[in-house]
């Protein structure tokens, strides 16, 4: 029991991210496909998935440590175990987590089949949260400066953001030639909560000093931006349920953004795809509050001016005034993370002879064997993550996709994906990390993904 | 057959094993940080004791303190050591006293310092104040601190006189954080 709750809490509810979607992407028998490549070779009629059951994932990651390392009920004092934590990790370490849930969603092929054209949408929605390890400020909280007189704490190891947001998506893809698929989808952000704090910098340091004991000084251009709390910590007053749902549906901090992508043949067997996705911002000015705390300080402690006897001089409130704490209500503007895909797959094995029903890809070749790169943009330097990948078809209704993957989280994150269309039903499961799976608390990440949709095979092609 | 798949897959999920966590111990995380910062700095040179030609035996300045006004500071702080060091290079012996002061100004408590004349040796008067328990609970009161310095009988000064009368002082500050 405690392993299900467990994989419910890691992976459902706070789900930390890298959102990289390498089992999903490309698997053209899963209409989601679509929103990992909106150009993606899709060839169902149309399909339409499950209110709320169509498209479910989450991924959490952590760079630095596992659950295990914090939690293992192991007798161990649980501030040894934060303090391991602290200072086995690096500035760089992240959290990430990505949870998505599709409300709705629909595809139709437009036209005839020679112009093969689709139309597809739906809303979804989404959370993300990513932290850097803010490495500096929990040494401080840890063991103050005592024993680190020399070292300059650097304010810009706190980076953090999150956002609870729904996204309403239209997208549009073509066959432009024989060959080459291209397509696009533009999305309305609608942003129930969002903070982020990921442009800090500052220095705090304390020295050995010749005048006065230290020299000590401070240095900060500190921002936390936050949107969609106010109504809850402040004036409260409204059903919280009604209010989120009115958020929800474009009552939040509106934005927008699109994907664009491609898949190309330039042999029969061999295939290229290529994606960009959330190239988007969103406009934060409803319920907008931000905190800064900026200015810079050189603590000499108390001075007195033996000329004046009573100088009435405050250095606490010196303090206070040379880096206030303010808090703003101005707007501010936030950019979605983009994200890019691109793969290139090789395919072997005659498939026409297994009496193929085609699901939407072309059964010409059983197997695929490719290579995919994802790229996340982040406060700091983007994650990479690199898959290579087996793909085959089995019977009638069956894809299925093997993945190794290596990325920050992991150098051997083996994945599994099936998807299976019985009759016009499709279900998908996608998960990853598999290995862990002998131990999940301690694993760095962990992402799955499922959904049914149903599904109607493209006339067009051979049944 | 795709049956068989779907039970592959789910039985990852329930197949698989997780170590015994408990996340109840976050209930016990505590810190205790030891913050080390400059309380109080003076450099006042011997001809500052000179004025108009007449030595001033007697100076003092009073400053506000009032970083305990703040409760969770307040509450957190377990022990507070101040550290002083006077380094005296004028040829005069003084007696200092630094006084907590309450809203009032009335003395909480007196941190005294007799401070011998320069012979040309170096002679640091160093002196280090632990509050805590109940004398801690007399410095969270202090809303002031006031500097005194008496200057004692010696060899007369002039506006031309060498030297100075120097304070370094830090503070330790433990906290308790839970």
């Amino acid at each position: 029991m405690r392993k299900i709750i467990l994989l419910l809490i890691f992976s459902v509810s706070i789900s930390c991210f890298s959102q990289n979607k390498q089992i999903l992407y490309n698997l053209t028998s899963v209409p989601q496909s679509l929103l990992t490549n909106p150009g993606s070779d899709v060839k169902y009629d149309w399909f339409i998935g499950i209110p709320l059951l169509s498209g479910i994932s989450a991924n959490v990651g952590s760079s630095g440590f596992s659950a295990f390392d914090l939690f293992a009920n192991d007798g161990v004092d649980f501030n040894a175990k934060v303090r391991n934590v602290v200072f086995s990790t690096s500035r760089n370490d992240k959290v990430s987590i990505n949870e998505q849930l599709e409300i709705f969603s629909g595809g139709v092929k437009l036209g005839d089949w020679q112009e093969g054209a689709y139309l597809s949408f739906g809303m979804y929605q989404e959370l993300d949260v990513f932290s850097y390890m803010p490495k500096d400020h929990a040494i401080m909280v840890l063991d103050g400066n005592i024993d680190y007189l020399g070292k300059v704490y650097d304010i810009g190891d706190l980076s953090a953001k999150g956002e609870l947001l729904s996204v309403f998506h239209i997208g549009y893809n073509k066959n432009i030639t024989e060959k080459l698929i291209l397509g696009a989808r533009g999305k309305i952000y609608s942003s129930i909560f969002n903070f982020s704090s990921t442009k800090n910098s500052g220095y705090f340091y304390t020295i050995p000093g010749t005048n006065s004991y230290y020299e000590q000084v401070v240095s900060s251009d500190a921002l936390v931006n936050t949107s969609g709390f106010l109504n809850y910590t402040e004036n409260y007053s409204d059903n919280a349920k009604s209010d989120i749902m009115k958020k929800a549906f474009f009552g939040g901090n509106l934005g927008l953004g699109f994907d664009l992508g491609l898949t190309y043949y330039p042999q029969e067997n061999i295939q290229f795809t290529a994606s960009i996705l959330d190239v988007g911002f969103i406009n934060h000015s409803k319920e907008v509050k931000s905190y800064s705390y900026k200015g810079y300080f050189k603590n000499e402690g108390l001075t007195p001016d033996f000329n004046s006897g009573n100088s009435n001089g405050n250095v606490f409130q010196d303090f206070l005034d040379a880096i206030p704490l303010d808090t703003l209500n101005t707007k501010y503007t936030t950019w979605r993370p983009v994200k890019f895909n691109s793969s290139i797959q090789y395919s072997f094995g005659d498939g026409r002879n297994s009496d193929c029903n085609c699901l939407g890809n072309e059964m010409k070749f059983k197997n695929s064997v490719g290579a995919q790169l994802y790229v996340m943009s982040t406060p700091r330097t983007p994650l990479m993550a690199l898959t290579a990948y087996y793909k085959r078809k089995f019977f009638d209704a069956v894809e299925m996709k093997a993945t190794y993957t290596i990325d920050s989280f992991s150098y051997k994150n083996i994945g599994l994906g099936l998807s299976t269309t019985i009759g016009k039903v499709n279900f998908y499961v996608l998960a990853d990390n598999l290995l862990e799976y002998k131990d999940i608390s301690k694993a760095n990440s962990l992402s799955f993904q499922l959904g049914f949709n149903i599904i109607f095979p493209d006339k067009n092609t051979p049944e | 057959m795709s049956k068989f798949f779907g039970i592959l897959i789910l039985s990852a999920f329930f197949l698989s094993c997780s170590s015994d966590l408990d996340f109840n111990q976050a209930k016990d995380v505590k810190s205790e940080p030891v913050v080390v910062l400059n309380l109080a700095t003076f450099d006042v040179p011997a001809n500052e004791f000179v004025v108009n030609g007449a030595e001033q035996n007697v100076a003092g300045d009073i400053l506000n303190f009032d970083v305990f006004r703040d409760t969770y500071f307040n509450d957190s702080l377990r022990r507070t050591d101040f550290y002083f060091e006077i380094d005296n290079t004028i040829n005069r012996a003084y007696r200092i006293n630094l006084y907590l002061l309450d809203a009032n100004n009335s003395p909480l408590y007196t941190i005294p310092f007799d401070v011998p004349a320069y012979s040309g040796v170096r002679n640091l008067v160093t002196k280090t104040e632990i509050f805590e328990k109940a004398k801690l609970d007399q410095l969270k009161k202090t809303k002031k601190i006031a500097f005194g310095i008496a200057m004692l009988p010696g060899p007369a000064l002039s506006e031309n006189s060498l030297g100075s009368l120097k304070l370094r002082s830090s503070a330790t500050v433990y906290f308790v954080v839970e």
